[in-house]
Formats: C-alpha cells, sequence, structure tokens
C-alpha cells in the first residue's frame, strides 16, 4: 500500500463557527493506482490533494505514506518525503519565469543534491522523453499552453517519484493539449508504473483513471 | 546550486530595473559617503595613534583650584620635567615641548620654519623615524637639530645634508645649528607636527627661565616605565607638587580658594597620548571629547541605515511578486533554510556590486571631499587591508540582517498559500511603517541640525565683536627687522597713502591668521593683598583706535613714549573691583607699579565661545610685537591691502606677505563649525533624497498594489483629488510621525550643542518648523506625481489588469 488516510477531518474557524473542509476521509491508495478526485467547486478536492502531497496539514486523523506516519512528523521530514516520492502538476503550471525549461527542470534535482554530472544526464533523459529537445533553452513564456504543462509534467518526473499529484492538469488547456497530456499520464501509468492521483471537472478526463472519488461539501460519496 | 541562486537573483534585478537601479544607486552613494565620512572619523580618531610608546606616554596638565574655581593648564615651567624626573619615581623618559617659528638662514636662501624645542629623549619617546644620520641619540649636542626631509629640501636642496650647518635669527641674532639627522615627512594624523627639531635648552628663553616655577610656556609629555600607572604617578606626584608650588598654594589659599576633595589646590594629571588630540580645558577642567569624530561616524551610519532601510522596504514590497517562486520551491522541497540562504544571497549581490562602486565612487571624490571639508584623509587609508577588511566584514554584516529579514519573512510563508500568490501582510506594513518613520526622523533631524548650525555660524560671523574687523588688515611680522623699528617704517611710508587710516601692533593676532599660528598670554599678580589674573598684551599706542575699540574712561596711550601705564577692558576693571578703576596701580613686575590710563569697552579678544575675560594692554619696546594691523577706508581695500603688501615686500624682501583682513581671521577660527555643518548639511540633503527615492520606489509598488482598489473607487464615483489624498495620506501621516519624534531628539541635541558658546543664538521653533516642512514638501512632491497619475487613469484600464 502507497498511502492510508484515517478519519482525517480539517475545519477553519470563522465568526465563531466550525466550517469542515475535509470531513471524516478514509482514503487508501495502492501503487500503480490511477485516481480522479471529482466534486463541484468548493467540495474540498484541492485541499484533499494538497493534504496528500504534505503541503497542507489537517486537524484530526491519521495520514500513513509508505511506513511513515506522516502526522507526527516535523516539516523538515515532510519535505524530505514529498521531495522523495512525490511530483506536482499544476493547473497553472507553475514554471518560474525567469529560467530556461532546462533550468526549470534541473530544480527539483537541485533540491535532492543531485550530482552536476548526473543532472545534466538525467535533464538530457527527460528532455528526450518529452520531445522537447528544442525548446531546453526557452523561457516558459515563450511557450504554449500545451508546452508549458508538458514540461510541468516532465520536471514533477524528473526525480523519478512513485507518486504524481495533478490539480487540474488540463484546466487551462484546450481539448486537443488536453487529450495529449492525459495520454501521457495514461502512458506514465501503466509503463512506469507511476501512481497518480488528479483533481478534475471533466468527466472525459476523468475516465483515464482507474477510480474515481467523488467529493460533495468535504465528504466523500 | 549556488549558480542557481545567482543566475535567479541576476534574472530578477535585470527584469525589475527601476527598482534594482534605486537600490543600487542609492546603497552605492551610501557606501561612498559612508566610506569617506569613516576615513574622515577615523583619521581623527588615528591622531596619534603610530607612536610604538603611545600607550605609556602623557601630556601633564597643572589643576589648581582659585578662588573663582578650578583652573587646568597645559603650559609648565622649564624646571618642572627635569625636576619631576630626578625626584618622582616611576618617569622613563620625559620631554619638555615648546612649538615654535624663526627664519632659517642658509647661503641667501631665508625661510620660515616650524620649529619644537625638545629634550634629548624626545625621538626615542615618539616614533618619528630617522632615515639619515644618528638615530639614536640625534639631539645629544646642544646644537644638534633634526629636520624633516621636506625642510632639509627647501633649506639645502638636498637631503644629503648630515653635519651641515645653517642659522636661525633669534631674537635679531644669527645662531648657528647644525644639523645630525633627517627625519621623515610627518604623517598628518599628529598634533606634534615640526619641520625641525632643537634641544629646549638651545631655546632663547631658556637662560631666563631655567629655575623659573612661575613662568610658565611650554608643554610637557612623560612616558612613564612599564607597570606604573598614570594615577599612581599623579597621586606619587603630591609631595614634588607641595614642596615646588608651595608659595603658589599659600597664596591660592590666602585669596581664598577652596580645595578639591581630596583637600588639594594644585594637582598635577596625566592625559594619555591618544586624548590629547580630543582635550579641551573647559570649566577648568581637563575634559576628553571624541564627540566630533564619533559625529561624523554617526552621520556615515545613519545613511547607510537610511539606503539599507529603502533596501528592506523594498524586498519586502517585491516580494508578493515573487510569492509563486517561493511556493513552487517549497513543493520541489525546498526547506526554509534554503530558500533564506537564497534571498540572503541576493541581498550579498547587490551589497557586494553596491559596495564596490561605492569604493570607486569615493576613490574619485577624495579630493573633493578634502578640500570641501577641509580633512587630511589620503587614498592610502583606503587602501590599508585592516580598513578593507573592516568595510567587508561589515558589510557582510549589514547583509545578515538587512538582506535576513526580508529572507526570513519569505522563507515563512505557507506552501500554498503562496502558491496562490495572497500575502497576508499587517505585520509587515507595520514594520515598513516604523522603519520609514526612522528614516524620515533622521533626515529631519539632520535638516534641523544643519538650520541650527547655519543660525549659528551666521551669528557668530555677524556678530559686533567689539572692534572694526570689517576694515582692518593683519598680519605676521615675520621679517628680520626688530618688530617696533618696522612698525614706525609701514607708518613712515604709508603716511602719503589717503587709503590706510592707522597702523599699529601688538604681540597677539585676532582670530586666527594665514600663519596658521595661535597663542594667548596670561600673567598674575598680587593686587591688595589677593591675586589678579589677566591677559596680557603688548601693543603699540595707536592700537585701540586702528582696531576701533572704543574708550569707556580715561585715556589711551598718547605716544610711542607713553609706555608708563596700561589699559584695560572692563572686565578687567570689575577684577580689580575699584570704584574708579583709573585709580588703580598694578605691579605687574616686582616692585614696580603701573597706573591704570583708561578702560575699554569689552570686546571679544577670544573665540565666541568663550566670555569675554579681563585683558591688560601694555606698550613695551623689549618685549616685541609680532602682528601689525592696518585700518584701512572703507573703498578701494583692494589695492590698500596691495598698497600693505607693496610695502611690506620692500620693508622685508624675504619674507612672505600673510596678510588677511579681521573678519576672514574670525571667520577661520569657526573651521571647525563650517566643517561640522557641511558635513551634517550634506548628509541631510543625502538623506533626503534616499529617503525620497525609497518612498518614491514605495508609492510606485503602492499604487500598483492598489490599482484594483482605485478603478473600483473611480467607477463609484471618486474625483481625482480624493483618491490622491487617499494615496497620499498614509505617507504624509509617516512623515508628521516623523517630524514629531525627530523635533525633540534634534531640539535636545542641538540645545547642548549651543551650551559649547557663551555666544549663541535661541532655539527658535521656526528651525524646527522650516525642517519638517522641507520634509513634508519634499514627500509631497516625490510622491505626489505618481500617485495623481494613477487617480487620473481611466477606470476600465485599471480594472482591466485584474
Amino acid at each position: 500500500m502507497l498511502l492510508q488516510l484515517k478519519n482525517i477531518f480539517k475545519w477553519v474557524n470563522t465568526g465563531g463557527q466550525r466550517i469542515f473542509l475535509l470531513k471524516d476521509i478514509n482514503l487508501e491508495v495502492e501503487e500503480g493506482e490511477f485516481i480522479s478526485i471529482m466534486g463541484p467547486s468548493g467540495s474540498g478536492k484541492s485541499t484533499l490533494l494538497n493534504v496528500i502531497g504534505m503541503l497542507d496539514t489537517f486537524d484530526e486523523g491519521e495520514y500513513h505514506f509508505l511506513d511513515e506516519s506522516v502526522h507526527t512528523l516535523k516539516e523538515k521530514y515532510r519535505s524530505n518525503l514529498y521531495k522523495e516520492y512525490i511530483g506536482f502538476v499544476f493547473q497553472s503550471y507553475h514554471l518560474l519565469d525567469d529560467l530556461t525549461v532546462a533550468e526549470n527542470l534541473e530544480m527539483p534535482l537541485l533540491y535532492k543534491k543531485v550530482k552536476g554530472s548526473e543532472r545534466k544526464a538525467l535533464v538530457a533523459d527527460i528532455l528526450d522523453r518529452f520531445n522537447i529537445v528544442g525548446k531546453k533553452d526557452l523561457f516558459p513564456s515563450q511557450l504554449s499552453g500545451g508546452q508549458q504543462q508538458l514540461v510541468g509534467v516532465a520536471r514533477a518526473l524528473i526525480a523519478s517519484p512513485k507518486l504524481i499529484l495533478a490539480d487540474e492538469p488540463t484546466g487551462n488547456l484546450n481539448s486537443q493539449q488536453s487529450e495529449e497530456i492525459m495520454e501521457l499520464f495514461k502512458k506514465l501509468n501503466k509503463e512506469n508504473g507511476v501512481t497518480i492521483i488528479q483533481v478534475t471537472h471533466s468527466e472525459k478526463n476523468a475516465a483515464y483513471g482507474s477510480r474515481i472519488i467523488n467529493l460533495l461539501d468535504g465528504r466523500k460519496v | 546550486m549556488f549558480k542557481n541562486y545567482l543566475k535567479i537573483a541576476w534574472r530578477n534585478l535585470v527584469k525589475d530595473k527601476t527598482n534594482t537601479s534605486l537600490n543600487v544607486i542609492g546603497l552605492s552613494v551610501a557606501f561612498a559617503v559612508a566610506v569617506l565620512l569613516g576615513m574622515a572619523a577615523l583619521f581623527q580618531l588615528s591622531f596619534d595613534g603610530f607612536h610604538e610608546n603611545g600607550a605609556s606616554i602623557y601630556k601633564i596638565v597643572k589643576t589648581q583650584q582659585t578662588p573663582r574655581g578650578p583652573e587646568a593648564g597645559t603650559v609648565q615651567p622649564a624646571p618642572l620635567a627635569p625636576s619631576l624626573e630626578a625626584e618622582v619615581p616611576g618617569v622613563k623618559r620625559i620631554t619638555r615641548f615648546l612649538q615654535d617659528g624663526a627664519l632659517a638662514i642658509q647661503g641667501d636662501k631665508e625661510i620660515d620654519i616650524d620649529i619644537i624645542w625638545v629634550d634629548e629623549g624626545f625621538f626615542s619617546m615618539f616614533s618619528f623615524p630617522i632615515i639619515k644620520g644618528d638615530g639614536n641619540t640625534p639631539l645629544a649636542q646642544l646644537s644638534s637639530v633634526v629636520l624633516t626631509k621636506k625642510a632639509a629640501n627647501n633649506l639645502f636642496g638636498s637631503t644629503d645634508v648630515v653635519g651641515k650647518t645653517f642659522h636661525l635669527l633669534v631674537k635679531g641674532k644669527e645662531v648657528p645649528f647644525t644639523v645630525s639627522a633627517i627625519a621623515d615627512d610627518m604623517v598628518a594624523e599628529t598634533n606634534l607636527e615640526f619641520q625641525m627639531a632643537g634641544r629646549f635648552e638651545s631655546h632663547a628663553d631658556y637662560l631666563d627661565n631655567k629655575e623659573q616655577w612661575d613662568s610658565q610656556y611650554h608643554d610637557v609629555y612623560v612616558e612613564l616605565e612599564e607597570g606604573v600607572s598614570s594615577t599612581s604617578f599623579e597621586s606619587g606626584s603630591r609631595g614634588f607638587v607641595d614642596l615646588h608650588f608651595k608659595d603658589a598654594i599659600e597664596m591660592l589659599k590666602r585669596d581664598g580658594a577652596s580645595a578639591d576633595e581630596n583637600g588639594r589646590y594644585v594637582n598635577l594629571e596625566l592625559v594619555p597620548l591618544a586624548d590629547v588630540h580630543f582635550t579641551s580645558l573647559k570649566n577648568g577642567y581637563v575634559s576628553v571629547s571624541r564627540s566630533l569624530p564619533y559625529l561624523i561616524l554617526g552621520v556615515a551610519f545613519l545613511i547607510l541605515f537610511i539606503a539599507c532601510v529603502n533596501y528592506i522596504n523594498m524586498s519586502i514590497a517585491k516580494s508578493a511578486k515573487r510569492l509563486k517562486e517561493i511556493g513552487m520551491r517549497k513543493t520541489l522541497g525546498a526547506q526554509k533554510k534554503q530558500l533564506f540562504f537564497q534571498f540572503w544571497t541576493e541581498s550579498l549581490f547587490i551589497f557586494l556590486i553596491s559596495m564596490g562602486i561605492g569604493v570607486i565612487l569615493s576613490f574619485v571624490f577624495v579630493n573633493d571631499f578634502k578640500t570641501i571639508f577641509n580633512t587630511q584623509v589620503s587614498v592610502d587609508m583606503l587602501l590599508r587591508p585592516s580598513f578593507l577588511v573592516g568595510l567587508l566584514a561589515m558589510v557582510m554584516l549589514i547583509t545578515v540582517f538587512v538582506g535576513g529579514y526580508p529572507a526570513i519573512l519569505m522563507s515563512r510563508l505557507g506552501t500554498i498559500q503562496s502558491l496562490k500568490g495572497k500575502l497576508e501582510s499587517t505585520g509587515n506594513n507595520k514594520v515598513r511603517d516604523v522603519l520609514m518613520v526612522f528614516q524620515f526622523g533622521i533626515a529631519i533631524a539632520l535638516i534641523t541640525g544643519t538650520l541650527v548650525l547655519w543660525g549659528q555660524i551666521d551669528y557668530m560671523r555677524n556678530k559686533d565683536l567689539g572692534y572694526d574687523k570689517e576694515q582692518v588688515v593683519s598680519f605676521p611680522l615675520n621679517g628680520k627687522r626688530n618688530s617696533n623699528d618696522v612698525i614706525e617704517l609701514l607708518r613712515e611710508e604709508l603716511k602719503g597713502n589717503p587709503d590706510i587710516v592707522s597702523i599699529s601692533g601688538a604681540d597677539i593676532n585676532l582670530g586666527l591668521g594665514r600663519d596658521g599660528s595661535r597663542s594667548s598670554s596670561k600673567i598674575g599678580f598680587e593686587y591688595k593683598g589677593r591675586s589678579v589674573t589677566t591677559n596680557f598684551l603688548v601693543v603699540d599706542h595707536e592700537f585701540v583706535q586702528t582696531l576701533g575699540i572704543d574708550m569707556v574712561l580715561g585715556r589711551n596711550f598718547k605716544n610711542a613714549s607713553d609706555s608708563l601705564g596700561v589699559v584695560i577692558n572692563e572686565a578687567m576693571a570689575r577684577e580689580l573691583g575699584e570704584e574708579d578703576p583709573l585709580s588703580a596701580q598694578l605691579e605687574i613686575s616686582n616692585g614696580v607699579h603701573i597706573p591704570v590710563l583708561g578702560v575699554v569697552k569689552d570686546y571679544n579678544f577670544k573665540d565666541l565661545d568663550r566670555a569675554i575675560e579681563p585683558i591688560t594692554f601694555y606698550m613695551s619696546k623689549e618685549w616685541g610685537l609680532s602682528y601689525a594691523f592696518a585700518k584701512v577706508a572703507p573703498h578701494n581695500m583692494a589695492s590698500s591691502y596691495e598698497a600693505l603688501e607693496n610695502t611690506w615686500k620692500k620693508l622685508e624682501p624675504n619674507a612672505a606677505f600673510l596678510g588677511s583682513f579681521l573678519d576672514e581671521n574670525v571667520d577661520r577660527t569657526f573651521n571647525r563649525e563650517k566643517t561640522t555643518a557641511k558635513m551634517v548639511a550634506s548628509g541631510s540633503v543625502l538623506s533626503i533624497i534616499l529617503s525620497c527615492m525609497g518612498l518614491f520606489a514605495m508609492s510606485l509598488l503602492i499604487v500598483s498594489q492598489r490599482t484594483k482598489e482605485i478603478g473600483i473607487r473611480k467607477v463609484v464615483g471618486a474625483s481625482v483629488a480624493s483618491i490622491t489624498y487617499i494615496l497620499t495620506k498614509d505617507f504624509l501621516k509617516l512623515v508628521l510621525l516623523a517630524f514629531l519624534i525627530a523635533s525633540p531628539v534634534a531640539w535636545w541635541i542641538m540645545g547642548e550643542w549651543l551650551q559649547n558658546y557663551a555666544y549663541r543664538i535661541e532655539l527658535s521653533i521656526w528651525f524646527f518648523v522650516a525642517a519638517g516642512a522641507i520634509a513634508v514638501l519634499i514627500a509631497l512632491l516625490t510622491i505626489g506625481t505618481r500617485t495623481i497619475r494613477a487617480a487620473r487613469v481611466n477606470p476600465v484600464k485599471s480594472l482591466r489588469t485584474e
């Protein structure tokens, strides 16, 4: 088992009232799964994804990732954990505008303290795999949305994570670009055995996954 | 990783050119100014710090309790030094020190030369390197002298002159001296400067004063043996003082002086050599004050601080734009530590560049700085490794705080929050506001200081000193002829010139002349059973009318032979305490009673930081005059000056004419104030410019952050004026708050400073109002243009940017 959420609650207090963002979420994810999280706006999809990605905390419950109990870990160890095993893909790509494609790809490796020569090899490798060798010296603003997201996915993959978390990865893309990205995810899932959890609004994209989780008002339905 | 940081830093800087250039320009200028001011201050602080034995060398000060309160003096009688050495334990070496000037004659060359008369051990005590000749005992012979390289070159045209002889003109006679050694040229940081050093025993007045304990005319420096502290020497010298100053102590007791807390009337105190440059004898006490160099250092730090505040505020404000980057880096596994290091590196980068430019700027402007601020700092100082290392260490330290603070703020942000690009910034604004209040507070305080300094200088310049300073030229009688004769000759020569009203002479100049020397002389004598002290001025009979001093009582000297009487001032008349001062008979020298002929109105013969003291005018052919005073007609003053110069050249072809009007002389006496005023003024100009640069950058950022708000307000009907008001008022509030905080501080500091002057301006409220108004006005102009432009933008445009 890759990860397990047990009775997760998350809330905020506004005006004396407790508003639940996540309510009693239980979830087990096996390695190699491709899960889609669906639900209307404000149902807690992104919050759940952020909790799984350890970017966000929760107020109650247990979270086990591999053999670690995430809820007991300090921030530093948490960041070591997700740096090692998790890659993120965002709706608005979140590439650094000041860095070229190659430099953006290289960045996660820097934080994992990978050696220079190895970094170069890995970057060259992934550029090749994603067919974007010709774009390696361009800046994000010089690419189309689809190409930027391609780089985003490549960046998430470069450190060979076990799990990819994608928050509406195709939200800003047109249908053709969307399809390309989803095909890419499917291929990664099938051929490389990467576990993927995506948040999506689209039934069509959700269908790429092996399992769908529906959320409403912070609750699994 | 580091390369990556630098890359990001560089691209960020290039992308935001306005901000970067404002930051770099501001910091570079601040660094340049800080380096220059720092050098000026260190130059002052390092005075006489180069002597190897400096730590155990002291200047001797004699303090005595008089009926009028304590009095301290550095001048000592000739037998003091040898007796101290013989009778008080703990003295390793001791030297008398008398500064003097004379005409040096070598072949057909006649040159004015600065002389110090010292004891044999002088060159062992002080580290003035000997480059040629006898380095160990250069002053072993009474006729031996040491010349500096420069003086030797001037006099002989060469430095290979050890063993050669030249003459000094001493009291009209040519006395031979032999060069025993050549000293390297003086560094600027010494108060013991000389062109020639000779034996104290060879000085013209030595034989008369050899055993005189009541004739005090030179300084004494003592080097204590290892392990002897100045306090133990001071207490060890008490018996010595009681023995040798017995008569003086008896008289003080008789006149009703009260003893100090140790029950003593006369004490010898030691002032460490390092403190000598900062010593003043204020209110009868020795006081050591380094406030001027520290004030300069303070201004330097304040300017650096202001530039740093700009940097902090701009980087915090800018951080909003970099939230996405911070969030992204966090999701990629960056830790707080790493983010902190990244942002700190960026600061370091900017600061090192700015420091580099700043140092180059200070190199370029060091010469202008020297002339404008009248200081002798040198570029060598900049290149000293200790200075560079210190500078670098300081920059590192500054970046830890200045770069560290925004870095901590940024690295602390939550991941999700920063990815969303939202900044909860209530706390940050407080820090920003506090810093800006500080900035403007400093600027306002410095502006106030400048105004007050200018006011005081202006007051001193225009004050009626009680004599005519605009129309009187004074010049030193630095030639070969007898001084009284030369005054008569001048009168004779210039009799036909209608523009020269009258000519006279005295032994002491008024103000500071072009010869750069000042002196004062005092005597004390018995008057009706108590001792009276007065300043003493040897004059020529036309002195009073030439200077335009008013007579109050009695009469002036009639002619050159009317020397059997004195003229005193009102302060002296009060000191004598006679109902009719003209009835007084003064026993100036033993057994001879001299009547008071007249009383003149008090005039400021010393600097304006002192109250007017008693003074007595005396005519004496044998004591001689040192300065001529010539009153000229109010028109054609330039040609009158020329006439004086030509006549002087005719009478004394080998002597330089160093004449100057007395108002220039008086001006020169507050050179220190003028330099301080210039420094504070340039500091205040810089600080207001730097503060406004920061304000400008902040207003740009705030306006861009509030674009949407401005749009919405306009849509619902706000006018341009009301929007400008909303955008401006927050900043204006800060400037006003700064004014409220800075004014009392400035009031207190300037009030304390003015206490130094016996004659001073009142601290009027207008100084502060003017400073505040200047600051507010400049701040308004700075933010006004931007905010009005922002307020006038079509709301459709500003709303679309969202």
